[in-house]
């Protein structure tokens, strides 16, 4: 255990955790809830939905806290619940959508990430809408493998070599994939840059 | 080449590598040797460093985009926590299988000692007793479809009322330790449990989405 005034690392909590201290795992749920809601609510552009799955994730590898392999980083495993949990439920409302309309003229593999219009909950309002809509419309443009990067890197604070080791990416992959994604991005929101 | 436009030797990164350093920099994941050269080129370049504004705008705007979180965030994932789940096998507590394990030592030596009248068993022997004991009751075990291994088996151990007893007892603690071992407690699934059970095993089953 880390002694001091030094913040616990999060193999220390999950350890501690395990050993029978609840509330650490609440300490967790502090670090991580920030990243995970965002980073759950660009994917799933809805708040509500995003406060709820993460919810889930937290319980989920509580439940599962035990098998938790502390040669991993306790985020790269998280995120990576995070993001199987969320392509769960986007596909299902895949499914809902198609299934409520007749005229399904999508087609392509890129449209597996379309989804319906983002829905306005409290937390939108505190949003700038302009702005809010732009970035979550130049984001959702990127195509996945730009997006998923730039979505853990920017929402998940992740750091270059964990993505590269949740995604089993070469490092040097994931380098170039982030410049790739931002200059799209920064096309994509030059109105706002040049503000 | 663009470096080489502007007057940069071959061995120095060209401008596409200054462009990638300024990513690298502005996620701090730029080695600071590198970073000193990139600093030496921007002073140099208008360019770089206006696509390092650029950056560090589109940073902050992905930043303030940000949705605040619940308040009552933290503790609605600590109120759904199950009551129970691995808490109840971790650490397994190894004290019962152990006390056991002594008794099932000790029927084993007493059962060695009874078979031996009339003599007072050295430690080697009583050892012997405990392994020979083990032994038995794995071959009666392997045998335990046949009736006839089950009758050689009990013909050669038990031929006293004594020994009958205390191998009863033997093998009676030798099924409590297996209970003991292999058994998992299964926790009451709370409401939230019930609905992530339902959640996972509802999505298209490509496997367990909780492995590391």
């Amino acid at each position: 255990m880390t002694r001091g005034a030094e913040q616990p690392t999060d193999e220390d909590l999950v350890a501690a955790v395990l050993r029978g201290d609840r509330d650490r795992f609440g300490d967790l749920v502090d670090r991580y809830q920030g990243r995970l809601v965002n980073y759950l609510f660009r994917l799933l552009r809805n708040a509500d939905d995003a406060h709820d799955l993460a919810q889930e994730v937290l319980v989920k590898v509580y439940q599962v806290l035990d098998r938790y392999d502390p040669q991993y980083k306790f985020s790269t495993w998280l995120f990576r619940v995070a993001q199987n949990a969320a392509i769960d439920q986007i596909r299902r409302r895949r499914l809902k959508l198609v299934s409520l309309r007749q005229d399904d003229e999508e087609g392509g593999e890129g449209r597996d990430w379309d989804l319906p219009s983002p829905e306005r909950g409290p937390y939108g309002e505190l949003r700038n809408q302009e702005r809010g809509d732009a970035i979550q419309q130049a984001i959702d443009a990127l195509p996945w493998e730009y997006r998923e990067l730039i979505l853990l890197r920017h929402f998940g604070d992740l750091p270059y070599e964990e993505i590269a080791r949740m995604k089993q990416m070469p490092l040097g992959t994931v380098k170039n994939k982030l410049f790739r994604g931002r200059q799209m991005l920064k096309e994509k929101l030059g109105d706002f840059l040049s503000d | 080449m663009e470096a080489d436009e502007r007057g940069e030797t071959m061995n120095r990164p060209d401008h596409n590598t200054y462009r990638e350093w300024l990513h690298l920099d502005a996620d701090g994941e730029l080695p600071r040797d590198q970073k000193a050269r990139l600093e030496t080129h921007l002073a140099a370049c208008a360019e770089c460093r206006r696509e390092r504004e650029e950056l560090a705008v589109l940073d902050g705007l992905l930043e303030r985009s940000r949705i605040p979180v619940r308040p009552d965030f933290r503790s609605s994932v600590v109120a759904a926590l199950p009551a129970t789940g691995w808490e109840s096998r971790h650490p397994r507590n190894w004290r019962f299988p152990a006390a056991v394990l002594v008794l099932l030592g000790g029927l084993a030596a007493a059962f060695g000692i009874s078979g031996s009248p009339g003599k007072t068993p050295s430690a080697l022997e009583a050892l012997f007793a405990v392994g020979g004991m083990f032994r038995a009751a794995a071959l009666a075990g392997a045998l335990n479809a046949s009736w006839k291994g089950l009758t050689m088996v009990f013909g050669e151990m038990l031929d006293s009322p004594v020994n009958v007893g205390v191998f009863g007892i033997f093998v009676l603690c030798l099924n409590l330790l297996l209970i003991s071992l292999l058994r998992r407690r299964k926790p009451a699934p709370s409401p939230a449990q019930s609905e992530i059970v339902l959640r996972t095993t509802s999505a298209d089953g490509d496997g367990d989405s909780t492995r590391p």
